[in-house]
């Protein structure tokens, strides 16, 4: 059983996301709620193992561990048909109860706290495959639980597995619309700075794009909860399709996050999907009639298709660092060199000036038990300069909190940020450098700006050095104190 | 004198020769230039008369025994048509004779005014009886002889050579039926155009040996076309009469061919197989009635009664003999395609083909190479083969295969091959004389009963070719991912960079291999399959798949202008081939090297070096689309650089003319 993935969902939204997947995958795969492959899909040739395992009764059991420090979602999972899919002992829910009030300082205090049962989770999944290939956490940045101690998961994963392979999705906020959760821009940035170092490749979610895509392309008023997933699951279940459909390539992760990533920090991933249809109402969206690899291709490239959302940069020529397509369907295998001559000669994506890149296709095979309401469907991985803009954006939002020194004292609250709030600046120069990288990455003088950036990550690793002397420092104040009050 | 003259013509004497009359003294004056004509033609029948004795029917018996080849079938069919035909000179003889008796004034030129008329039929059969003897003309050619004669402008002698043809096609075509519809060759006397081959020593091998033979690409094709169904028949071009074209001869060959192929029991020839490297000399042992000739239904009849009719001679015409030929055939291919397709499943032994051939189950494959990648780096052992099966077996359980039939079709062989010279056990690269598992690992297949029509050793061993080819790439590939998340972590950024390179290279050659050219061609090939129900056609689209996935991943033998000419044995000398092979060399030194390098100052003098060869290899690659331009296989390289020179990187690099460029547009 090679290349073996386990899911690790953590927080209200990763839990929901992640809900979402195992049930598109167990549709895809035609495993019943209770995990019984159906009657219908036993003759296939998919690969269920990487995802899921067999229990001595043969029902499927997704390799999936469940954390949250709130109930209310895991219990909703727990009260749904699809309830006795997973294993109960890796759902974890913090005793207590309380959530982590959407701080993230109380998320990754809490994550710290809870470290050993969560990890004793995740080695005894681990053990249990044969060759495990890595880690896909679902997660959302903005909250507490799934930002926090995602962040403290994040840290120690790459610390307890450095072999394997860590790849989040990574939901980031609505900018559009003013959050409930006023913290919102300090939790993002703290745990951008944990994707930007622990990660291994990330694929940015953006809900402003998401919420954009439902409504101007869907033409759904006010998208739900519910229908931004199924285009998250889509989009996950898509990514994954080589993966579980076995073809001639990209059958293990790193094939298909190698060569999108090919310098250690530009390693956030925007992801497109065409064509897309809604099922509240099939007749209302504008149907998508003719697909060719080539419309499918042309329209990945369209950013109105993107599900990031990009501000226009004018001062910077951005550029694809790597697109990966991941094209499903009926195919004609001829048309995908001359869709690539097409859009080589029409000049339709620019590329980095400093080495070699190309747009990949990998085609693949769809799930039989889906009706496809499209002859070809297409699925966009792309490396893009242009990310910057979404950190920009949220360089922005801290900064304004942070100058007018706006609910910190929630931070201060938590032994972390108790001494000073160093780890603000730190994570705000960790990030602040990924825009510049990326910027310079635009330009042909990348390989030559490389002396500052190294620098500069000499100078973040001293800063996250020394802030981890300072944590340890902390902690072991903490601890005196607790025992202090015992 | 007119009794002798009557005797003489009737050829009474049995003896060799006849005697010149002595002239004596004749009743009239032109008598003796009357008898002189008279013996001119009792002459040349005693000479057919003396063919027709000897090839005759009567005289078999007693030369049989002497072993003479001379008079096969043929020759007696021959003969038989000549004393039919000299019937109607007896009647005459007689006729005139009881004239002659009734009125003893007749003349010496009214007996010649009756023979005369046979002269110019004596003078023909003559020709045809002398150019048999003096070229040993025997079985098909001498029907061709006689076809040749029976345009005459005597009516008498064409009436008389159709009907000597007629006997003599009658044996044609009792031939010709025997073997069209039930694949028996009944011919003692080695007449027939078609022959039964002494031995068929088809080396069973499924190594590569690249005959000189497939230099261009029309050749490939042909030859992988034409090397199945050699089963011991063959067609004699010197027997092939005249008026048939080579091309309806082979057709009749190949539907005899064929439903000999019927006659087999699938199960006898499987244990026959394995001892007799699947000869089809077996055949001649197998019971005739275990046959099945279940090939024609009800059209056996009406077949039969078709190629009956050819014996008429009013009937007899080529084109008449081609449709009913062709007429079988169709039926003869209708069924082998039933029997390939729909019994033997060839669709699906053919997506067999192209996910363990071909690595279409990439994940099986990847699992294979960790599991065996430490082995086949080194030299063969004898133990090789034995730990490559057992690693396949494993591999096939961890993907969830091994349940599977498939799987057991497969099994690898890796022919361990003494070492020759003492072992350079140095670590230098360069000396890449001792063969390691890559370049020597055989996939071997173990296919349906007949399906070795398509799946011939010489196309198994293209196969193995291609396969050797892309496990290579897979290999160096999985390498190279493997050190991603080394070079991840590492702030070197030159070194990523390199990384990155050699990465994306092995990348995108398994993208345009894997799906420019695999399956591209395989899309056509199950789109040709799809379309026809007809087996040539069929085994047709196979060759033209094999010969085009072949050429365009550079596997072929290109016959150099004239530079080089000598050392094109052993090896594919494409000068693409050779630059990837290189690249791959060199990602193969990158993957080996990085475990080892220590010091910063170390890593700089590699990645230097490294850097400079990917560069030179690069820029030689993109060079070679110069001078390869007018060629197939350019088209196919330009290609695979538009791939890698998406972002025109590789070519600003190696400072190129924007003409080569724009010369990648095809």
């Amino acid at each position: 059983m090679p290349s073996e993935m386990i899911t690790l969902q953590l927080g209200q939204c990763g839990n929901q996301i992640g809900f979402e997947f195992w049930k598109q995958l167990c549709i895809e795969h035609g495993i019943s709620p209770e995990g019984i492959l159906e009657e219908f899909a036993s003759a296939g040739s998919d690969r269920k193992d990487v995802f899921f395992y067999q229990a001595d009764d043969d029902h499927y059991i997704p390799r999936a561990v469940l954390l949250d420090l709130e109930p209310r979602v895991i219990h909703t999972i727990m009260n749904s048909p699809y309830a006795k899919l997973y294993n109960p002992e890796n759902v974890y829910l913090s005793k207590h109860g309380g959530g982590a009030g959407n701080n993230w300082a109380s998320g990754f205090a809490q994550g710290e706290k809870l470290n050993e049962e969560v990890f004793d989770i995740i080695n005894r999944e681990a053990d249990g495959s044969d060759n495990l290939e890595g880690f896909v956490l679902c997660h959302s940045i903005a909250g507490g639980t799934g930002s926090g101690m995602g962040s403290y998961i994040l840290e120690h994963l790459s610390d307890r597995f450095p072999k394997k392979l860590v790849q989040t999705y990574s939901v980031f906020p609505n900018l559009d619309e003013i959050s409930d959760v006023v913290v919102q821009p300090y939790n993002s940035l703290l745990t951008l700075k944990r994707l930007t170092e622990s990660a291994d490749c990330v694929m940015v979610l953006d809900n402003t794009a998401l919420n954009r895509i439902a409504s101007d392309r869907l033409h759904i008023q006010n998208p739900s909860f519910a229908q931004i997933n199924t285009l998250v699951s889509t989009i996950m279940s898509a990514s994954t399709a080589t993966l579980r459909y076995p073809s001639y390539m990209n059958n293990d992760l790193i094939s298909l996050v190698a060569p999108l990533i090919p310098t250690p920090r530009l390693h956030f991933l925007m992801t497109g999907y065409t064509p897309l249809s809604a099922d509240h109402d099939v007749n209302a969206a504008p149907k998508i009639r003719k697909t060719t690899v080539l419309d499918v291709m042309q329209r990945l490239l369209q950013p109105k298709n993107m599900m990031v959302s990009l501000s226009p940069d004018r001062a910077n020529q951005h550029c694809y660092i790597s697109i990966l397509n991941i094209i499903q369907g009926e195919v004609d295998p001829s048309q995908v060199h001359k869709s690539l001559q097409r859009i080589r000669e029409r000049k339709l994506a620019s590329f980095i000036p400093w080495g070699p890149a190309s747009i990949q296709v990998a085609l693949s095979r769809r799930s039989p038990h889906v009706t496809a309401e499209h002859k070809v469907s297409g699925l966009l991985l792309a490396n893009h300069t242009n990310i910057s803009s979404l950190f920009d954006r949220c360089l922005q939002q801290f900064d304004k909190l942070r100058k007018r020194e706006a609910f910190l004292e929630v931070f201060r609250k938590e032994p972390m940020f108790h001494e000073s709030l160093e780890e603000f600046d730190a994570s705000r120069g960790v990030v602040d450098d990924l825009v510049h990288e990326y910027r310079a990455a635009a330009t042909p003088d990348y390989v030559h700006w490389n002396p500052v950036s190294f620098k500069l990550i000499i100078a973040s690793h001293r800063s996250r050095y020394q802030y981890n002397d300072l944590l340890c420092n902390v902690s072991t104040l903490w601890s005196t104190q607790s025992q202090c009050m015992h | 004198m007119i009794y002798d003259a009557l005797l003489m013509l009737w050829d009474c004497s049995r003896n060799a020769k006849v005697s010149q009359p002595e002239p004596l003294s004749y009743a009239n004056e032109g008598d003796s230039i009357v008898l002189g004509r008279i013996y001119e033609i009792a002459k040349s029948h005693h000479e057919i008369q003396n063919f027709t004795l000897g090839t005759g029917f009567h005289s078999r018996k007693s030369q049989t025994s002497a072993g003479h080849r001379s008079n096969g079938l043929y020759g007696q069919a021959l003969s038989e048509g000549i004393s039919e035909v000299l019937e109607s000179y007896k009647k005459t003889l007689k006729e005139v004779e009881s004239l002659i008796i009734g009125n003893q004034n007749y003349t010496l030129a009214f007996v010649y005014s009756y023979v005369e008329k046979f002269q110019g039929l004596f003078h023909t059969l003559n020709k045809i009886i002398s150019t048999i003897k003096e070229r040993r003309l025997s079985g098909c050619q001498i029907l061709s002889l006689v076809h040749q004669c029976i345009l005459s402008g005597d009516k008498m002698v064409h009436e008389a050579i159709l009907k000597i043809f007629t006997c003599i096609n009658n044996v044609f075509i009792n031939q010709l039926c025997t073997w069209l519809l039930y694949g028996d060759l009944r011919d003692p006397y080695e007449e027939f155009f078609i022959y039964k081959t002494k031995k068929n020593d088809v080396s069973d091998t499924f190594l590569s040996t690249p005959s000189s033979s497939n230099t261009c690409d029309k050749s490939l094709v042909s030859t992988l076309q034409q090397t199945p169904l050699d089963c011991g028949y063959n067609i004699n071009p010197n027997m092939i009469p005249y008026y048939i074209p080579l091309s309806l001869a082979q057709e009749i060959l190949f539907i005899g061919k064929t439903v000999i192929l019927f006659g087999f029991d699938p199960k006898k020839v499987k244990k026959h197989s394995s001892l007799t490297n699947r000869s089809m000399l077996t055949l001649q042992k197998m019971n005739a009635d275990s046959r099945r000739f279940t090939i024609w239904e009800e059209k056996e009849a009406e077949f039969h009664e078709k190629l009956q009719k050819l014996k008429t001679p009013e009937y007899f015409e080529v084109c008449n003999l081609r449709s009913v030929v062709r007429e079988i055939k169709e039926c003869v291919t209708k069924h082998l395609w039933a029997v390939a397709v729909e019994e033997a499943q060839l669709i699906h032994e053919l997506h067999l083909m192209k996910d363990f051939y071909l690595l279409g189950r990439g994940e099986l494959f990847l699992e294979l190479l960790r599991l065996t990648a430490p082995m086949l780096d080194k030299a063969t052992t004898r133990t090789s083969t034995r730990d490559m099966n057992h690693a396949f077996q494993l591999a096939a359980r961890a993907v969830f295969l091994s349940n599977s039939v498939d799987v057991e079709k497969f099994s690898f062989e890796l022919p361990y091959v003494k070492p020759n010279i003492s072992a350079n056990s140095t670590i230098e690269d360069g000396s890449s004389t001792v063969a390691d598992g890559w370049s020597t690992i055989i996939l071997k297949y173990d296919f349906k009963w007949p399906l070795h029509l398509l799946f011939a050793p010489e196309v198994l061993a293209r196969y193995n070719d291609m396969f050797r080819l892309l496990l290579r790439i897979k290999k160096t590939q999985h390498d190279l991912h493997a050190l991603w998340k080394t070079y991840k972590q590492s702030t070197r950024f030159s070194m990523c960079q390199l990384h990155n390179k050699l990465m994306f290279l092995m990348d995108n050659l398994q993208h345009y291999l894997q799906a420019d050219v695999l399956e591209t061609n395989f899309s056509r090939l199950m789109e040709a399959v799809n379309k026809t129900n007809d087996f040539e056609k069929l085994k047709k689209a196979h060759a033209t798949f094999l010969a085009d996935i072949l050429s365009q991943s550079f596997l072929t033998v290109t016959s150099c202008n004239d530079s080089d000419s000598g050392d094109t044995l052993d090896s594919i000398n494409n000068p693409v081939f050779c630059n990837i092979m290189e690249l791959l060399k060199l990602c193969d030194s990158f993957c080996s090297i990085s475990d080892f390098a220590e010091n910063k100052e170390a890593e700089d003098y590699y990645i230097r070096g490294y850097s400079d060869k990917f560069n030179k290899l690069v820029k030689q690659l993109m060079q070679l689309l110069v001078s390869l331009r007018d060629r197939p296989c350019g088209v196919y390289l330009a290609r695979l650089l538009m791939r890698l020179d998406y972002n025109r990187w590789l070519s600003g690099e190696a400072q190129l003319t924007q003409s080569v460029t724009n010369m990648l547009r095809y």
